[in-house]
Formats: C-alpha cells, sequence, structure tokens
C-alpha cells in the first residue's frame, strides 16, 4: 500500500511504550499494533486525532504517502 | 420462547435427519428404480426406451444421493460456524460455493436422466436454478467476507 504509517518513529520520538500509548488513546495493544505494522485498512478521524493529541504531532508526521 | 439458537439448532437437527433420509434411501434405490419404470411405463414423452430405463435411473439416483449428502455435509459445517459466531468467513463462502457446484451438477445428471423421463429433465433445470441462487448469494457473501475484514482492521 502507498500509504506507510511512521507510528513507531514517532512513539521513538516521545519515547512512548505501546502500551501507554494505547491506553492513553484508548485503544487495545492488538490495534495499535495492526496500525503500526501497516495491516491497517482504514483510521478513524477520532483515533487519529487522539494520537495526534498524545503525541503533539500532525497526521502527516504519522502518515506518508509513496508513489509504489 | 423461540430464539435464534433454537432455530440454528433445528436447522441443524433437519440437515442431519434429511442425510439420515439420503443414507436410507440408497438402500432402496434399485426397488425404487424398478418401481417408477413399471408406474410410469405409458407416459408419454421421452427420447430413449422406457425398457432400458431401470440402469440410467439407479445411476442418477446414487450420484444424486451421493451429491445430496454432499451438500448436507456442507450445510452442517456451515451451521456449525455460524453456531461459532463465524459468519462472514472464507470458509463459508467456500461452503456455499461447493453447495453451488453440487446442485448444477446434480441438475445436469437430472436433464440427462430427462431422456428417459422427462420430467427428470425440468427437476434438473430447477436443481441448476438453485445452484445459480446459491452462486449469487456466495458472491454475497464473498463481498460480505472484505467488508467486516475492513471493518475489523478500521482502528
Amino acid at each position: 500500500m502507498p500509504i506507510i504509517v511512521n507510528l513507531d518513529v514517532m512513539m521513538a520520538k516521545r519515547k512512548i511504550s505501546s502500551q501507554d500509548l494505547a491506553e492513553k488513546v484508548g485503544i487495545t495493544t492488538a490495534n495499535l499494533s495492526i496500525l503500526k505494522t501497516g495491516k491497517a485498512k482504514a483510521v478513524r478521524f477520532s483515533t487519529l486525532e487522539r494520537i495526534c493529541d498524545e503525541l503533539d504531532c500532525q497526521p502527516g508526521d504519522i502518515l506518508e504517502f509513496k508513489r509504489e | 420462547m423461540w430464539s435464534k439458537d433454537r432455530s440454528l439448532f433445528l436447522s441443524r437437527i433437519l440437515t442431519v435427519a434429511a442425510a439420515a433420509v439420503c443414507i436410507f434411501t440408497a438402500f432402496f434405490i434399485p426397488t425404487i428404480s424398478e418401481w417408477y419404470e413399471y408406474e410410469m411405463a405409458y407416459e408419454a414423452a421421452s427420447i430413449f426406451d422406457r425398457s432400458t430405463m431401470f440402469i440410467p435411473m439407479c445411476i442418477t439416483m446414487y450420484i444424486c444421493d451421493a451429491l445430496a449428502l454432499a451438500a448436507l455435509w456442507n450445510l452442517h459445517v456451515l451451521l456449525k460456524n455460524i453456531s461459532r459466531d463465524e459468519v462472514f468467513v472464507d470458509k463459508n463462502t467456500s461452503c456455499l460455493r461447493r453447495i453451488s457446484w453440487i446442485c448444477m451438477a446434480a441438475g445436469v445428471v437430472l436433464m440427462i436422466f430427462g431422456l428417459w423421463s422427462s420430467i427428470f429433465a425440468f427437476i434438473g433445470v430447477m436443481a441448476v436454478m438453485f445452484g445459480l441462487i446459491m452462486r449469487v448469494l456466495k458472491n454475497v457473501f464473498d463481498k460480505a467476507v472484505e467488508i467486516k475484514s475492513e471493518n475489523d482492521f478500521t482502528i
């Protein structure tokens, strides 16, 4: 898929663990893992909003478009 | 009180009962064929001579009996998956696809036997139509599996 999820990079920058972020965002660690590994087929705006809020970043810092 | 679980249980019981009937019938196929040949001796339309009907009818009935058992087995697997709350999964789509092909195969066999007794050709056409309906249902299930997968992977 040409959409790359850079969530793990942002999490490393903010030094936050998956479990902490999942708890703060209100999703399961399994779902966060799906998102991090790029297996997710869609992201709700509400989830993206909470992730950006917790990581203090923009959606573009997490999602990237790369032409195949 | 009637519930979805009871309805599912009834469907499973009926499937098993139908399988038992199929197995029971298999023992009497030659008798049924002999009776049919005798009873239908003066039926109007047929292409082949009725006196040669016995063996083709036995073969047709054995094939259809085996196909019915295969279809019932697939129905049983389908119902078992549904009772486990596994509805829109690839396994069920495969079951529906197999049932569809089984119906079509039975239809073709019956249409061939229609050369000896025309009424079976009409039953064959109905079986093929039912197979077609099952195929459309399988396509709907296929799409539902895709939509469910998208929904499951929406975070």
